[in-house]
């Protein structure tokens, strides 16, 4: 009897080893590249047939979750990577034409939105289409393709609120940001976007910083001063959630606006240069013939791609 | 203890002893009964109050009701991710288990280097670092000329999300293992050295059999944390239930109702692995019921 009980008790240990061991063998990476006999990002996109690219669908409408969506079944995207039919807004629909003018089908990831702007993806995804702002200090991780659109940035304040008229009565008080975001640094008087002067109207805001820019919001909500006296992020993000019901409104003018660009990072292990060139090109075919435009008002019901069509990316002075 | 066994030929009241003993053991399953009862109804009064006391948030259930299916999708997810992970960590916990209790100076210090770094930093920190730390050493590795070395290094989320919570409860689940070892008798092992076993015959045969059932209701309850923690996992970007109720609650902010379905799906969960890991129990005590 004892004997019986210890060979059960080894079976059941053994047993979980191995299925431990049989599910880890499948798993040889499909998003690697092939050994470095293609030394170009582009083609080895081309040669691959799908275009990788990182999204976090926490910001709708420019990235968010499909509900009742099923695979694509004749996709060439790796099982970790999920079809555009799981996916929608306007960041997705960009992605889609992108690689639609690429020849080649485009397949998504959503790490958080700090591994994305953090650079160094390993080649595990191609490109960024998720509302990049153009930084001086992204640009030191990763190329910008020409931007293909703009967000404005405004003051969100609580609809009870009386005591603000504009944005610069706000200084000294507590403003939520998403933290490490470009609201973040225009609080603290450290942001840059190339192309742009800033006029930093909010003097010494005691900022609270948030995750993302929806739970300020929520905070804000529940009552005027009660956690924060205002948040500061884009003004689609403020009115969708006003249009949810949040009851907030939006305080003046935006303050700034920020160019919204694909990313591609620099320590590809093959070479990016001419992969964003040819994004750059195919971003700009669609400002010309009037797609984006499209998609923004779709989207957002007013045109946010105007401004973005005519920066000069030859001005950012990315590519020797 | 089947009653009837004991039950010797003849009609039953011919033995006072064996009818007052059957009558203590039915006043004793009554008592057990009525015991069940009463928290069986406190369960109850508790879940009213709790479901007072949620109705009272500023929730709408019928939000919870349309869109459950899009979080719903994730328990599989979150099942495979812990089942998986919880595997490896019982290999890692003893392969740490042996080096923290072997004589090998060098397998000792390893084990206990592990266990001190891994239980020494948080999860969620670990999970960040595997993700996109492993890949930069990989991309040196290539660089020195090892790219097969190399590319093993660059893990996509899930295998990442994986390799965290299995280093994570590997290390926790080490000193289970060694408690576990430590816990059969000095006298087990002697009668094996008697007996002219060597040491792997010895663990093989007496040690690890009798440990096992002392490990097992342990490993369960450890299985029930990690269903838990993977949800830290959502900050790769795995599709688990954290994942799609944190991201879908954000089109329409409804946060509060999103993550009441997801912390209803967890508890579900959890239940069920409580129920398993009872019935397992029971089970391993089988060989011990006189």
């Amino acid at each position: 009897m004892k004997r019986m009980h210890a060979v059960l008790s080894l079976i059941s240990v053994l047993s979980i080893l191995l299925a431990a061991c049989g599910t880890a063998v499948p798993s040889p990476t499909p998003t690697q590249p092939p050994p470095t006999t293609v030394p170009d990002k582009l083609a080895e996109i081309l040669d691959r047939g799908t275009l990788i690219v990182s999204t976090d669908p926490a910001y709708p409408p420019q990235s968010e979750l499909t509900e009742g969506a099923t695979r694509a079944a004749d996709t060439k995207c790796a099982a970790d990577q999920h079809t555009a039919s799981e996916l929608a807004g306007f960041d997705i629909d960009t992605a889609v034409e992108i690689a639609r003018r690429l020849g080649v089908e485009a397949c998504f990831v959503t790490p958080d939105w700090t591994l994305i702007t953090a650079g160094n993806w390993a080649d595990r995804w191609d490109i960024s289409v998720g509302s990049m702002t153009i930084t001086p200090e992204r640009m030191e991780l990763l190329y910008f393709t020409q931007p293909y659109y703009t967000t404005p940035a405004a003051f969100f304040v609580h609809e009870d609120n009386t005591a603000f008229a504009q944005p610069s009565d706000l200084s000294g008080r507590k403003v939520g940001v998403c933290s490490g975001c470009t609201y973040d640094f225009y609080l603290s008087g450290t942001l840059s976007i190339p192309g742009e002067t800033i006029d930093f109207v909010v003097e010494d805001a005691e900022i609270a910083g948030y995750d993302t820019d929806t739970t300020a919001l929520q905070d804000l909500a529940l009552g005027d001063g009660v956690r924060l006296d205002a948040v500061l992020t884009a003004q689609p993000t403020g009115q969708g959630v006003i249009e949810d019901g949040l009851p907030l409104k939006q305080l003046g003018d935006p303050v700034f606006f920020e160019y919204l660009a694909a990313a591609i990072d620099k320590a590809h292990g093959t070479d990016p240069a001419s992969f964003v060139e040819k994004v750059t090109e195919i971003i700009q075919a669609m400002h010309a013939d009037g797609t984006l435009l499209k998609l923004s008002q779709q989207h957002y019901g007013v045109d946010l791609t105007t401004a973005a069509g005519e920066f000069e990316w030859a001005g950012l002075g990315q590519l020797p | 203890m089947d009653v009837n066994a004991l039950r010797p030929f003849g009609p039953a009241s011919a033995d006072p002893d064996l009818s007052m003993g059957l009558k203590l053991l039915s006043d004793q399953r009554r008592a057990r009964l009525v015991r069940v009862m009463k928290i069986v109804g406190v369960w109850i009064a508790l879940v009213t109050v709790l479901a007072v006391a949620l109705l009272q948030l500023r929730v709408d259930p019928g939000y919870i009701v349309d869109h459950r299916q899009i979080v719903i999708d994730g328990v599989w997810v979150t099942i495979g991710v812990s089942l998986i992970s919880i595997g490896f960590a019982t290999i890692l916990a003893l392969l740490g288990a042996l080096g923290r209790l072997s004589r090998n100076s060098i397998a000792q210090g390893i084990s206990g280097f592990y266990v001190s770094l891994v239980r020494g930093t948080p999860l969620l920190i670990q999970i960040y670092l595997i993700y996109s730390g492993l890949p930069q050493i990989g991309k040196q590795l290539t660089a020195l000329g090892f790219p097969q070395l190399g590319r093993l290094l660059v893990l996509d989320a899930t295998q990442a999300g994986i390799l965290a919570l299995s280093l994570n409860y590997g290390a926790y689940m080490t000193e289970i293992f060694r408690a576990g070892i430590q816990s059969i008798g000095h006298g087990q092992r002697e009668a094996a050295e008697a007996l002219g076993m060597t040491h792997g015959q010895m663990l093989r045969r007496i040690i690890l059999p009798q440990a096992v059932r002392v490990i097992i209701p342990d490993i369960g309850n450890q299985f029930i944390a990690m269903q838990k923690d993977s949800a830290l996992v959502s900050v790769i970007g795995i599709w688990e239930i954290t994942f799609r109720a944190n991201r879908f609650a954000r089109q329409d902010s409804k946060f509060i109702e999103m993550y009441l379905l997801a912390a209803a799906l967890y508890w579900l969960l959890t239940i069920i692995s409580s129920w398993l890991q009872s019935r397992l129990e029971g089970r391993m005590a089988h060989a011990y019921e006189r």
